[in-house]
C-alpha cells in the first residue's frame, strides 16, 4: 500500500475521529460518541502502521496529534467525591500514619526535645528564652497572657469578627507552614528538620516565658483545646517531609528520580491528612480556644482531643473489611 | 519508553497502553518561567481585586471579618490556584494555557489531583534559595531551574516527585524546507534503525531552513554514520537521505 492510498483509505475515519474528539472537548458530545474508544484504538493501530512503514511526516504527525487528544480524553482521571474523602479519613490516613510509625517518633522527638529544653530553661537559665523571643516576642507574649484579666486573650477577642479574622489567619499561616515543612523535606530532609526544630524551640520558649513572666493559666487554657490537632498535624507534616527526603537520601534499589516519585506517593496521604488536621485546629483555635469557659472545661476538652487522636491513629482502619 | 543515547532534541517518545508511541515535546525552563510570571501576575491581580472588594464589604460586615476572608483568599490563591487549574480540564494554569503548555504524567496521561498537589506544594522548595534570606524573601526559583537543567525532561523538584512533565499542548508541525536536491546518493555503511532513518530524512527535509554552518554543526553529531565532519559530512548525509528516500 502506498502512503497516498493509505491516507485515502483511512482518511475518512480520521476526520470522523477528529469530529468526535472536538465535540467531546467542547463538552457537546455528538451522536456516535460511543464509538470513540474503538476509533481511538484504530487510530493507534494506524499510527503504529504508518510509523513502521515510515510514511511521510505529515501523516504521522496528524495521527500523533489525534492519538494524544484521544488519550487525554479517555484517560482523564475521575473526580474524587465525598465518598473518597470519608474513606481516606476513616481508613487511608490512620493506616498511612501507622505505617510510618518510626518517622512519627523521629519527628515527635525533633519537636518535643527542643520544646522541653526551652521550657526547662525558664527555671534554669532564662537567657536562652530571652535570646529566642527577643524584646518584641516577649512583649507580645505579655500582652496576650499577662496577669491582668484585661490583657487576656479572651478579652482581646471581644470585637465583632475577631474570631473569624484569627481563623483565617491560622488557616493561612499554620496550614501554609505544614506545606512548607513538607516541601522542605525534598532538600534532603533539611527543610523539614529545620522547621520542626525551629517550632519546637520557639513554642517551647513561648511556653517557658509564660511561666516565667505571665499568667500560665491564661496560656494553657487557650492552647489546650487545639493543641492536639495542631501539634500532631505539624508532626504528621514532618513525617511527610522526612519520607520525601529519605527518598532522596536513601533511594534503595531504585534510581534516585524513581525513588523520589515513590516516596512522594507514600507521603501524599500524610500531607493531605496533616493539612486537614491543621485546618481543623484553626477552627478550634479561632472559635473555641479564646472563649471564656472555666479552666477545667478547657483542659478537659484539650485532653479529650489528645485521647481521640490516640484512639483514631491506633484503632481506625484496622481489619481486612475496612479497606 | 524509548531511550536513545545522546538524543539532541526534546521530543519524548512515550508508549501508550495501546502499544503505540506518541511524541510529546517537552517545554523548556524559559517558556515555563514566562508562564509562571503570567500566573504570578494573575494571582497578584486577583488578590488586589479581592482586597478592594473586601475592603468595600468591610464597611458593611466589619473590617475584622473581611480581614479573615482576605487571609483565606490569600491561602487559596497562593497554595491552591495552580492545583485546581492543573487538576481540572485544562491541565494547565492560565499562564501555561496562554503559552500553549500543559502538565501531564510522564506516561502522557492527564495529571491526577494528588500529583497536582505534590508538584505545586513543592514549588516552595523549588523557589529556594530566597532573595534576601535563605527561606524567607522573594523566591529565586534557583533549585527549580537547576534541577530543570540537570534532568533530561526539564523536570523541577516538584515534577520529579509527582512524576509529571510540562509539554507543548499542540505539537507545531515541523517546518519542511528541503535543501536543494543532492547530486549523489549513497548507501549507509550499516543498516539503520527506524529511528535513525527518520532522523536522517528529517535532516534532509528541514536542511533548507538552516545556514551552512548550522547544517555542519548538526551533521557533526552523526559523524559516525557519515565518517566525516564539516561540509563533507553534510553532503554525505544528504546522499544517504537521498538513497533512503528514493533508491530503496
Amino acid at each position: 500500500m502506498s502512503p497516498g492510498s493509505f491516507e485515502e483509505r483511512r482518511g475518512a475515519e480520521w476526520v470522523e475521529l477528529d469530529r468526535l474528539l472536538s465535540s467531546v472537548e467542547a463538552r457537546r458530545p455528538e451522536p456516535g460518541v460511543e464509538d470513540l474508544p474503538r476509533r481511538f484504538r484504530e487510530a493507534c493501530a494506524d499510527l503504529a502502521l504508518a510509523r513502521h512503514r515510515m510514511y511521510s511526516g505529515h501523516v504521522i504527525e496528524r495521527l500523533n496529534a489525534l492519538v494524544i487528544r484521544g488519550y487525554k480524553l479517555l484517560y482523564r482521571s475521575r473526580r474524587a467525591g465525598w465518598e473518597m474523602l470519608v474513606k481516606f479519613l476513616a481508613v487511608g490516613f490512620p493506616r498511612a500514619v501507622r505505617a510510618e510509625w518510626r518517622l512519627f517518633w523521629l519527628c515527635s522527638a525533633m519537636f518535643w526535645v527542643p520544646f522541653g529544653a526551652m521550657m526547662a530553661s525558664a527555671w534554669l537559665d532564662i537567657d536562652w528564652i530571652r535570646a529566642t523571643l527577643g524584646p518584641e516576642g516577649m512583649q507580645s507574649m505579655e500582652s496576650m497572657y499577662g496577669g491582668d484579666q484585661k490583657q487576656q486573650i479572651s478579652h482581646l477577642r471581644e470585637r465583632f469578627g475577631s474570631n473569624f479574622m484569627m481563623f483565617g489567619h491560622y488557616i493561612q499561616n499554620n496550614v501554609g507552614i505544614d506545606f512548607q515543612i513538607f516541601a522542605g523535606g525534598i532538600v534532603a530532609c533539611l527543610g523539614t528538620i529545620f522547621f520542626l526544630v525551629f517550632n519546637g524551640i520557639y513554642i517551647g520558649a513561648a511556653a517557658g516565658y509564660v511561666h516565667y513572666a505571665c499568667n500560665p493559666e491564661s496560656f494553657w487554657t487557650f492552647v489546650a483545646g487545639h493543641s492536639s490537632y495542631e501539634l500532631l498535624g505539624m508532626v504528621v507534616a514532618g513525617m511527610a517531609g522526612m519520607r520525601l527526603g529519605l527518598g532522596v537520601l536513601n533511594p534503595g534499589r531504585f534510581p534516585r528520580g524513581r525513588a523520589i516519585a515513590e516516596a512522594a506517593k507514600r507521603s501524599l496521604p500524610l500531607i493531605c491528612g496533616a493539612g486537614l488536621m491543621t485546618a481543623f485546629a484553626a477552627v478550634v483555635e479561632g472559635f473555641w480556644s479564646a472563649r471564656d469557659f472555666p479552666a477545667e472545661v478547657k483542659y478537659a476538652v484539650g485532653i479529650a482531643g489528645w485521647v481521640l487522636h490516640l484512639v483514631y491513629f491506633l484503632a481506625m482502619g484496622r481489619g481486612a473489611g475496612a479497606a | 519508553m524509548e531511550e536513545v543515547a545522546g538524543r539532541i532534541d526534546t521530543l519524548q517518545a512515550i508508549e501508550l497502553a495501546e502499544g503505540v508511541e506518541v511524541r510529546l515535546r517537552i517545554a523548556g525552563p524559559l517558556l515555563r518561567g514566562m508562564a509562571l510570571g503570567i500566573d504570578v501576575a494573575i494571582q497578584l491581580a486577583g488578590l488586589m481585586v479581592a482586597g478592594f472588594v473586601l475592603g468595600l464589604a468591610g464597611i458593611a460586615m466589619g473590617s475584622l471579618v473581611t480581614a479573615g476572608m482576605m487571609s483565606l483568599v490569600w491561602f487559596f490563591t497562593w497554595w491552591w490556584y495552580p492545583v485546581f487549574f492543573e487538576a481540572g480540564r485544562w491541565g494547565a494554569t492560565p499562564g501555561k494555557k496562554m503559552l500553549g503548555l500543559r502538565v501531564v504524567q510522564t506516561s502522557g496521561a492527564p495529571v491526577t489531583f494528588g500529583q497536582s498537589m505534590l508538584r505545586n506544594f513543592l514549588r516552595f522548595a523549588d523557589g529556594l534559595p530566597c532573595f534576601g534570606g535563605l527561606i524567607v524573601g522573594i523566591p529565586t526559583m534557583g533549585f527549580g531551574l537547576a534541577t530543570c537543567l540537570a534532568t533530561r525532561r526539564f523536570q523541577r523538584l516538584g515534577d520529579l516527585a509527582a512524576g509529571t512533565v510540562v509539554i507543548y499542548d499542540k505539537l507545531q508541525p515541523e517546518p519542511s524546507v528541503p535543501a536543494p536536491p543532492p547530486m549523489a546518493s549513497a548507501r549507509p555503511a550499516a543498516a539503520l534503525r527506524p529511528e535513525e532513518v527518520r532522523a536522517v530524512t528529517a535532516f534532509r527535509e528541514r536542511a533548507g531552513l538552516w545556514s551552512e554552518d548550522r547544517r555542519a554543526e548538526i551533521a557533526d553529531h552523526a559523524h559516525e554514520l557519515t565518517g566525516a565532519t564539516g561540509q563533507p559530512g553534510v553532503s554525505r548525509m544528504m546522499a544517504i537521505a537521498h538513497w533512503l528516500q528514493e533508491k530503496r
